[in-house]
């Protein structure tokens, strides 16, 4: 019983962070109708900014989440209006292609600043925790899903209630009519997936603080983006965060009854499961 | 339980509350040409799909030739002999005219036992047919609209129907082209194929049907020969609504 | 014909090519013969990839599990029945792979689009995280094979099923087969009003691809020595056969081998050159041929309106 509550506790803690990992593949891939197979890479550029903060300027991670966001929202919001542009509207294939070779150029250019071998980021509270009853929580991961709350719900606020956030939202229902309304669309297709990029860099931040670095760090989460967003439902922030919470869960009981070699095969299992028996997700809607 | 050529048995067809069909029921004669009429709404494209297979009906069945439609999967319908044109019109774009007609010829109901090259001589005599011919190499994405539409029919053809089905064929087609689709559909019912015709266009229908079926609000408000149903009262109304009905009894009584 | 049969042209050149590759053995060097080995074997990915992603318009991101079963029934073979015969490692991994496919098919091809991507993407990750579960077959260390005697029997056996594999596209395409097909990635709907049974189809086209991609893999096995989950189910396997396809003209007979070709001499160079960010240099490479060939060489040599047309197609897909 106490394993069972301590794997629950352990599955919503990381869930958090898969929340804020799979928003931001959902916000690219609910509005663009893009996969961005460099995810990945994003998360691990966020990563690597906190620990580069870090150990340069003694900068706490938490306080770099915010700069992370913004380096990696200029660097997403170039390469979507300057590279990924061009091709945003083709055929799956192609976008597809696209952003693996990014992911490719990115990983390898992390590989040959920082090398290949094993970072980690150690602050003074890292390995503190505090119990409750026979359940241990340590204080980062509590405070990384708090922070990763926190971020989903600025998401909501902003995709609601700013005008941006509507300007996006009608463009995704239907980009020549949000055109016709005046909506720049290509500023806010770069906005999008400049978030969408700022979001991942987020996540690369809560990711370092309790998972060691490497320029391949950020690949595994790409497939798990993509099944948070198929459980959660796509195209909404409660979705991604269900999904992310629910999926951290399932992953946590996962690694302890089937065997942590085998991650991907339960996130292939849940996908299939998912597609399978409810397409559209916990929370997402029917399409006609 | 009818012995019919093609049986429309108290067809209904529910999306959750809304009644797209409620208890239609017709035969159609073999060799006809049967006009499927009514205001916009009136679940004549709903019916087009529960006949071709598209739909399964919520209740009630559609015979063919003693076999229920719904009982067999969407690419098995026309092994049993009905075909059918779509509104929207989507042919392979990236094939040719000829090819897209072949592809019908090759998996239609006589398809199992043509050739490939048996298959593209079938499609040249259909586009003849059409009137496509002088275009049959060319992508089919380059056609004019009159011209998607005959691919369109010729693509249905090549399936070796005994029933077509025509959905709005003569939308977006002029004074003369409708004329030329008219002489099309009458060589094609000459040739032995029954059809059922969705259309808005009275002239249209009027010169080329056999028999008449109107559809108003998902249920069947009259059938017959064409003139009696054009004149029948009920059917003006369905149109052009009660009042307008009303004010022509009274302006005939008055005069 | 039409739409679906490509440039003649470019197909007997490829041919010549082809033909020209048989001979490499003569040269008796090492160097050359792996390369040309690498060539046929990435080329027979290619076509395998091309049938379903091609021709069928499915693209899969996990062509690579068949390659790895083809790779593991070789190994199995060698290190369970001490078997090295090839063409018997080939024939074993064509049917296990065509179990595989029926088996994975029928659920799998329902999904469309993105899903079916990611979820073959998954299939391949999910199945090397099992295998190297799985003791029987070497578990994580792998399982070796010991290579037969006469070396270039493997290069001959690779051309044989390279040739094989161009040999039963060109045939698929020009028939009624390659009809269904592409008649499913046209417009799977209308495919269905005329007649086309899209699951049975795409099923087999799956299967056709997960054969072409085993019997590469049964060969490889033999040739490279060793495999083990890593080499078996590798990345590079999965993607370059399609940016490979990319590259010379999807949905093309001749397309696979030309972008095999220009794409292992790419490698090769960069490898030679810049052996430290060669990787990198092929993430570039692969964005450009991205950005400016959206539809491959072949296509160019085929497209209307000349260089116009061309471009008028970069700013189809812009916002």
């Amino acid at each position: 019983m106490e394993l069972f509550a301590q794997d629950l506790v352990n599955g919503i803690l990381a869930g958090g962070i898969f929340a804020v990992v799979a928003l931001g593949f959902s916000l690219v891939w609910g509005i663009m109708n893009i996969i961005n197979l460099a995810h990945g890479a994003f998360i691990m550029m966020g990563a690597y900014t906190s620990y580069v903060l870090f150990s340069t300027w003694h900068l706490d991670p938490f306080l770099s989440i915010p700069l992370a966001f913004v380096v990696l929202y200029v660097f997403g919001y170039c390469i979507q209006r300057f590279v990924i542009n061009y091709v945003v509207r083709a055929p799956l294939l192609t976008p597809f292609l696209l952003t693996f070779g990014l992911s490719l150029l990115i990983v390898n250019m992390a590989l040959f600043v920082f090398h290949g071998d094993t970072k980690g980021i150690t602050t003074q509270y890292s390995g503190s925790s505090f119990s409750i009853g026979p359940v241990t929580v340590a204080w980062t991961k509590l405070w990384t899903l708090v922070v990763a709350l926190a971020i989903t719900a600025v998401m909501q606020a902003f995709l609601t209630a700013s005008r941006t956030g509507r300007a996006i939202r009608a463009m995704a229902l239907d980009i020549d009519a949000a055109q016709l309304c005046g909506v720049r669309v290509s500023h806010l297709y770069a906005v999008v997936f400049g978030l969408g990029a700022g979001l991942a860099g987020a996540a690369g931040v809560l990711i370092s603080l309790s998972y060691s670095l490497q320029p391949s760090m950020g690949d595994p989460f790409v497939i798990t983006a993509f099944v948070c967003c198929v459980l959660g439902g796509l195209g909404t922030v409660q979705g991604a965060l269900v999904g992310g919470l629910v999926y951290g869960v399932l992953e946590a009981f996962g690694s302890q009854y089937i065997g942590t070699g085998l991650q991907d095969a339960v996130a292939l299992v849940v996908l299939l499961l998912v597609l399978i028996v409810r397409p559209r997700g916990i929370l997402g809607k029917a399409t006609a | 339980m009818s012995d019919g050529f093609l049986s429309i048995e108290n067809v209904a067809m529910y999306f959750g509350g809304l009644r797209a069909l409620d208890d239609v029921s017709f035969e159609v004669e073999r060799g006809a040409v049967l006009g499927l009429i009514g205001p916009n709404g009136s679940g004549k494209t709903t019916l087009m799909n529960v006949v071709s297979g598209v739909l399964k009906p919520t209740y009630g069945n559609v015979r063919f030739g003693g076999k229920r439609i719904a009982d067999v999967p969407t690419y098995a319908v026309c092994r049993l002999g009905i075909a059918r044109t779509f509104q929207v019109v989507k042919p392979f774009a990236n094939l040719s005219v000829r090819e897209n007609v072949a592809v019908g010829a090759m998996y239609g109901r006589n398809g199992g036992s043509r050739s490939a090259r048996a298959s593209f001589d079938h499609a040249q005599e259909l586009l003849e047919i059409v009137g496509l011919a002088r275009v049959a190499d060319r992508f089919a994405s380059e056609l004019t609209v009159p011209d998607r539409k005959r691919l369109e029919v010729a693509k249905a053809l090549a399936l070796d129907p005994e029933v077509l089905l025509l959905d709005e064929v003569m939308a977006g087609l002029n004074a003369t082209e409708v004329d030329e689709a008219l002489e099309l559909l009458r060589t094609i019912n000459r040739r032995g194929t029954t059809l059922i015709v969705v259309e808005h266009l009275m002239k249209a229908i009027v010169s080329i049907s056999t028999a008449i079926v109107v559809l108003a609000e998902g249920k069947k408000i009259a059938e017959g020969a064409p003139a009696e149903v054009l004149a029948s009262p009920r059917v003006i109304e369905a149109y052009l609504g009660a009042r307008y009905v009303k004010r022509q009894r009274q302006r005939e009584a008055g005069a | 014909m039409g739409g679906i049969t490509g440039n003649v042209t470019a197909l007997r050149v490829t041919v010549t090519i082809l033909v020209l590759l048989a001979f490499v053995p003569l040269l008796h060097s090492g160097y050359y013969e792996n390369l040309g080995r690498g060539v046929l074997m990435f080329a027979t990915l290619s076509f395998g990839w091309n049938i379903l992603g091609g021709y069928t318009g499915y693209v899969s991101f996990g062509n690579v599990v068949f390659f790895g079963i083809g790779t593991y029934t070789s190994a199995a073979l060698w290190q369970h029945w001490h078997q090295q015969s090839i063409p018997l490692a080939i024939v074993c991994a064509m049917v296990v792979a065509v179990v595989f496919a029926i088996v994975l098919g029928t659920p799998i091809l329902r999904l469309r689009g993105h899903y079916f991507a990611i979820a073959t993407l998954g299939i391949a990750l999910a199945t090397e995280e099992i295998v190297a579960n799985i003791d029987w077959l070497g578990a994580g260390s792998g399982q070796a094979i010991r290579p037969l005697e006469a070396f270039s029997s493997y290069y001959v056996a690779m051309w044989i099923v390279c040739a094989a594999s161009m040999l039963a596209t060109y045939l698929i395409t020009h028939s009624k087969l390659g009809y269904a097909f592409v008649a499913i990635r046209e417009n799977e709907e209308a495919a269905a009003v005329l007649g086309v049974n899209a699951t049975r189809y795409k099923v087999i086209a799956w299967a056709i691809s997960a054969a072409m991609a085993a019997a590469a893999g049964a060969v490889f096995a033999g040739a490279n020595g060793f495999i083990d989950p890593p080499t078996a189910f590798a990345t590079d396997d999965n993607v370059f056969p399609i940016v490979m396809a990319l590259l010379g003209g999807v949905g093309t007979v001749a397309g696979p081998l030309i972008g095999a070709l220009i794409l292992t001499a790419i490698n090769e160079t960069l490898w030679s050159h810049f052996p430290q960010i060669h990787t990198l240099f092929f993430g570039a490479v692969i964005v450009l041929v991205v950005l400016f060939l959206p539809r491959g060489l072949l296509w160019l040599l085929n497209v209307r309106g000349g260089w116009r047309g061309v471009v008028a197609t970069f700013g189809a897909y812009r916002v």
